[in-house]
């Protein structure tokens, strides 16, 4: 049975928890989800395991410290640490299937926007110039802040998983990381990296064609994996 | 760890072994059977257990269609399982009868 149905069979599942247990048993599902690199298919299969147990457990009337003990957060820590790792070939096409996803969406909407304000209301050029030293340097740079936000997400919802933490400090500490932070240091590369190489124009309505291209890739790498 | 869990460790793994050598069982039932034999763990200590037992090959786990109600994973003992379950006898036979007499001696001398 591979994991997209064990996914699917979960979420079904989960339905017939009571409300304190399915708050502990999604944070345990989603801080056991977010451990990156470990194998995909074992984890969907002790994650099962779990809720068919603490199902019984509900049915029964018992408490769920049988299940997860007092502290499930070092409970989880205990069984990703037993989980096997991801085959490496596997994750690379994972990581190159998420950067084509992120070029693909980036140059078609780059793209997109700019044909509606140059046809539709004749703003801007018709056609875009690039300088490739610079596009280069700023595509580079780029992926490496993706990653960096990407790693950094993925540490703070492990982090927020067993806390109860307030809605509003939430919201806000997500914005200023994960918004702002990240956005801001976009602008100022694009602002800061000086014009180098040789320049190449495009009309604007072909970035959405490329885009286009970027995202079959990674659609294509979807598949494989 | 205390000096219990440290103990059991070891030893909880020989058990689930045995347990598993028997017949296949899956997660709750593997519980239950622990605890009808009086070994006092809680449920859910058994499954990063079986997490390692997998990892290290010596268990296999298989989704199956159980007679009433849902897909469940079965566990059985692989060929190194066996060899595994085998060993742990061998030292557990081996330490059982001297550890027990220098226990019982202890409580002669108090």
């Amino acid at each position: 049975m591979n994991s997209n149905i064990l996914i699917a069979e979960n979420n079904e599942k989960r339905k017939l928890l009571d409300d304190d247990n399915k708050k502990l048993y999604e944070d345990m599902l989603l801080y056991i989800r977010l451990s990156y690199g470990k194998s995909q298919q074992e984890s969907e299969e002790i994650l099962m395991e779990l809720l068919d147990h603490l199902l019984i457990l509900q049915r029964e009337g018992k408490d769920t410290a049988e299940l997860f003990g007092e502290d499930p957060k070092r409970y989880a820590d205990q069984i990703i640490e037993e989980l096997p790792k991801t085959l490496t070939k596997k994750r690379m096409m994972l990581i190159f299937m998420g950067l084509f996803y992120f070029l693909g969406v980036s140059t078609f909407f780059n793209g997109f926007f700019h044909s509606i304000l140059y046809y539709g209301f004749g703003k801007l050029e018709g056609s875009e110039t690039y300088y490739l030293g610079t596009l280069t340097v700023i595509s580079l740079v780029s992926i490496g802040i993706v990653f960096v936000v990407v790693y950094y997400v993925i540490r703070y919802l492990k982090w927020v998983c067993f806390k109860r933490i307030n809605k509003v400090v939430d919201f806000g500490l997500t914005a200023v990381l994960f918004g702002i932070i990240p956005f801001s240091t976009f602008l100022a590369l694009f602002y800061l990296v000086p014009d180098m190489g040789t320049t190449i124009t495009v009309p604007v309505y072909s970035l959405m064609i490329i885009g286009g291209i970027f995202f079959a890739l990674g659609t294509l790498l979807f598949k494989k994996s | 760890m205390s000096v219990r869990s440290q103990l059991l460790k070891g030893i909880l793994e020989g058990c689930i072994l045995a347990i598993i050598s028997k017949e296949s069982v899956y997660g709750y039932e593997l519980a239950m059977k622990l605890q009808g034999q009086g070994i006092d763990v809680s449920e859910g200590s058994i499954y990063p257990i079986l997490l390692r037992l997998q990892k290290d090959k010596l268990i296999q786990g298989e989704m199956r269609k159980s007679p009433s109600g849902p897909n469940r994973k079965y566990y059985t003992l692989t060929a190194k399982g066996y060899e595994s379950l085998a060993s742990f006898k061998k030292n557990w036979n081996s330490l059982k009868v001297p550890v027990d007499q220098l226990l019982t001696e202890e409580e002669e001398v108090e």
